[in-house]
């Protein structure tokens, strides 16, 4: 190689290493303006919301007692954390139940023709404004809820508190136990109002079903052929196939898929609006129940500075939440 | 007589024919090799005698396939998966599951077996036969991935040698190994077939040479040459067998 020719190199070299800077440069700079409105947030909200929680009473009775009203100074969002934690834990569950199943069928059954049609709503659903979801379940509810009452639930309920007035029969705890069943379950079984934590759950089990659907469905059907082929001939029966051996393969995205859609849902305030109305008190779960969402919705918009404090404690508990189970999915996923 | 006995074999994926009227018997207690180019429909067939075929919805399949003289179309798939295991081109051990899991799963979940301990006994021995217990008897919690490429395949192995079959089939099973354990696959298969009929698909003519008792060359979807290994090596009587089995067709 002559001298000239290798000045000629260093000088294309020195070009491109120049325009590799600036290139990654660029990348980097987007990344900044990506992360930095995420750190903002997480900032302003914890910040604040430290400071709120110690000013109304510190944390424990942040978690547990009812929310301030204008003329107190101190309280918490304990009925709201409680209405949460109950729908948020329903919704995911029903969620799970549902949307798995229907991501298998979605993503492996393609020779199905219901199949294909059955993806192309689920598609549209996960799309699907959460407020629209909310008045569905809103106007399913009121006309299933007298029915749903006075054929099965009022019934169930009464059969259920005369538990409560239990004559002792056995000796010793069993008698015990069944008056507090007949106490507790109350809170949960009943005849329903309008509003109530069921139709919250299932609006919000309705929002997470198209998100673990999908979820399952690509991970289904990115499963290589000899695995799934090993999965056919090892476990006999196709449920067992799909269920059981190709289930293994994929879990770790149907974990992260539950686990972010249950973060997804402990979030969302649009489809409770309707179904759980919200509440600040501890109240049955048939009846409106609060929601940490809807709590920062109501009271960050009242001209009571107490309140507004609280709604930056509130979001920043709810933070909490979504941020542990986002760890969680990132650690396990 | 037969253990394996396929007339008149037509598969089509779509429209476009696979194997045109393919007939074979596969003897028992032997090794029978199925050799050709890519795309001459070996695998095809393979997967038509476990009726695996049937996960490709578009796969279309005429003729008759006897196992002992019954039609493996009349007979009960899970049967005759358990009857017929496979083994495949890529080592397919379940993932995320252990050594020991990825053997048992089968006999759990066909419910073969009863109690842990003939459980641990099946595992062990098919292990044994497929000549790997030595190798992972102290792991045999640790994950199948952590296994070596070679020490996988042989897991397969024992996956379908637990359901005590009859028949092996084994699609390409050395293509992804290396010399050493393509030799100790092959060692294994000379072993196993005293007590099955195995059906080993390659395309790699010295496999067939080395190992197999029959052999039959397939072009294009339909069986030119069948007969005993050495015949069909040393007097081909179809000029294409004998470009192929002398490594100018491929």
């Amino acid at each position: 190689m002559t001298a000239k020719s290798h000045d000629r190199v260093q000088v294309v070299d020195a070009e491109r290493q120049l325009i590799n800077w600036l290139g990654l440069g660029l990348f980097a700079f987007l990344g900044v303006v990506a992360v930095v409105p995420l750190f903002l947030i997480i900032s302003d909200v914890y910040i604040k919301g430290i400071d709120a929680i110690n000013s109304l009473g510190g944390l424990w009775v942040f978690l547990t007692e009812l929310p301030p009203t204008p003329y107190d100074e101190s309280g918490g969002i304990g009925p709201m954390l409680v209405g949460t934690l109950y729908m948020t834990a329903l919704g995911a569950l029903l969620g799970i139940a549902v949307g798995f199943p229907l991501g298998v069928y979605i993503g492996e059954m393609r020779k199905e023709k219901f199949a294909n049609v059955a993806r192309a709503g689920v598609n549209v659903l996960v799309e699907f404004p959460t407020i629209v979801v909310g008045l569905f379940v809103y106007a399913v509810m009121s006309l299933a809820k007298e029915d749903l009452n006075r054929y099965m639930l009022g019934p169930l309920s009464n059969a259920i508190s005369s538990l409560g007035e239990w004559t002792p029969r056995f000796i010793g705890p069993l008698d015990n136990v069944i008056s507090l069943l007949g106490e507790w379950i109350p809170w949960f079984i009943g005849p329903l109002d309008g509003f109530n934590a069921y139709a919250g759950a299932v609006a919000l089990t309705l929002i997470m079903i198209p998100y673990v659907a999908l979820i399952t469905a690509s991970a289904y059907a990115s499963v290589e052929q000899p695995l799934r082929e090993a999965a056919y001939a090892t476990a006999g029966r196709e449920f067992n196939a799909l269920f059981v051996v190709l289930r293994k393969a994929v879990s770790r995205a149907v974990l992260t898929a539950a686990l972010l859609g249950t973060a997804k849902i402990a979030g969302e305030t649009a489809p409770l609006l309707f179904t759980a109305f919200g509440n600040f008190y501890y109240a049955p779960f048939t009846g409106p129940t609060g929601a940490v969402p809807l709590w920062i919705w109501y009271a960050a918009q009242t001209p009571y500075d107490v309140q507004i404090v609280s709604a930056y404690g509130a979001a920043a508990v709810l933070l909490t939440i979504i941020l542990t189970i986002f760890i969680i999915a990132r650690i396990r996923g | 007589m037969a253990k394996i006995e396929v007339k008149d074999l037509r598969v089509s994926f779509g429209a476009l024919p696979v194997t045109t009227g393919v007939n074979l018997s596969i003897p028992d207690r032997s090794i029978t090799a199925l050799m050709g180019p890519s795309g001459s429909g070996k695998s095809t067939i393979l997967r038509v005698l476990n009726r695996l075929i049937e996960l490709y919805p578009e796969a279309k399949v005429s003729g008759e396939v006897y196992l002992d003289g019954q039609n493996i179309f009349d007979m009960n798939v899970l049967e005759l998966r358990r009857k017929v295991q496979m083994i495949f081109q890529i080592p397919n051990p379940i993932p995320n599951l252990s050594v020991f899991e990825n053997v048992a799963l089968g006999l759990k979940l066909n419910r073969l077996v009863r109690g842990r301990r003939e459980l641990f006994e099946r595992v062990k021995s098919a292990l044994e036969k497929a000549q790997l217990w030595d190798e992972v008897k102290d792991r045999l919690g640790a994950p199948a991935g952590k296994l070596s490429g070679g020490q996988q395949q042989r897991l397969c192995v024992a996956r379908a040698l637990a359901f005590e079959p009859e028949v092996l089939l084994a699609d390409e099973p050395t293509a992804n190994l290396d010399p050493e354990n393509t030799a100790k696959v092959e060692a294994l298969f000379l072993e196993l077939k005293k007590e099955m009929s195995i059906v080993l698909v390659t395309h790699y003519p010295p496999q067939a040479a080395r190992i197999s008792d029959y052999a039959a060359f397939l072009y294009k979807g339909q069986i030119v040459e069948w007969g005993p290994t050495r015949d069909v090596f040393t007097k081909p009587r179809h000029e294409l067998t004998e470009k192929y089995v002398t490594g100018r067709l491929y």
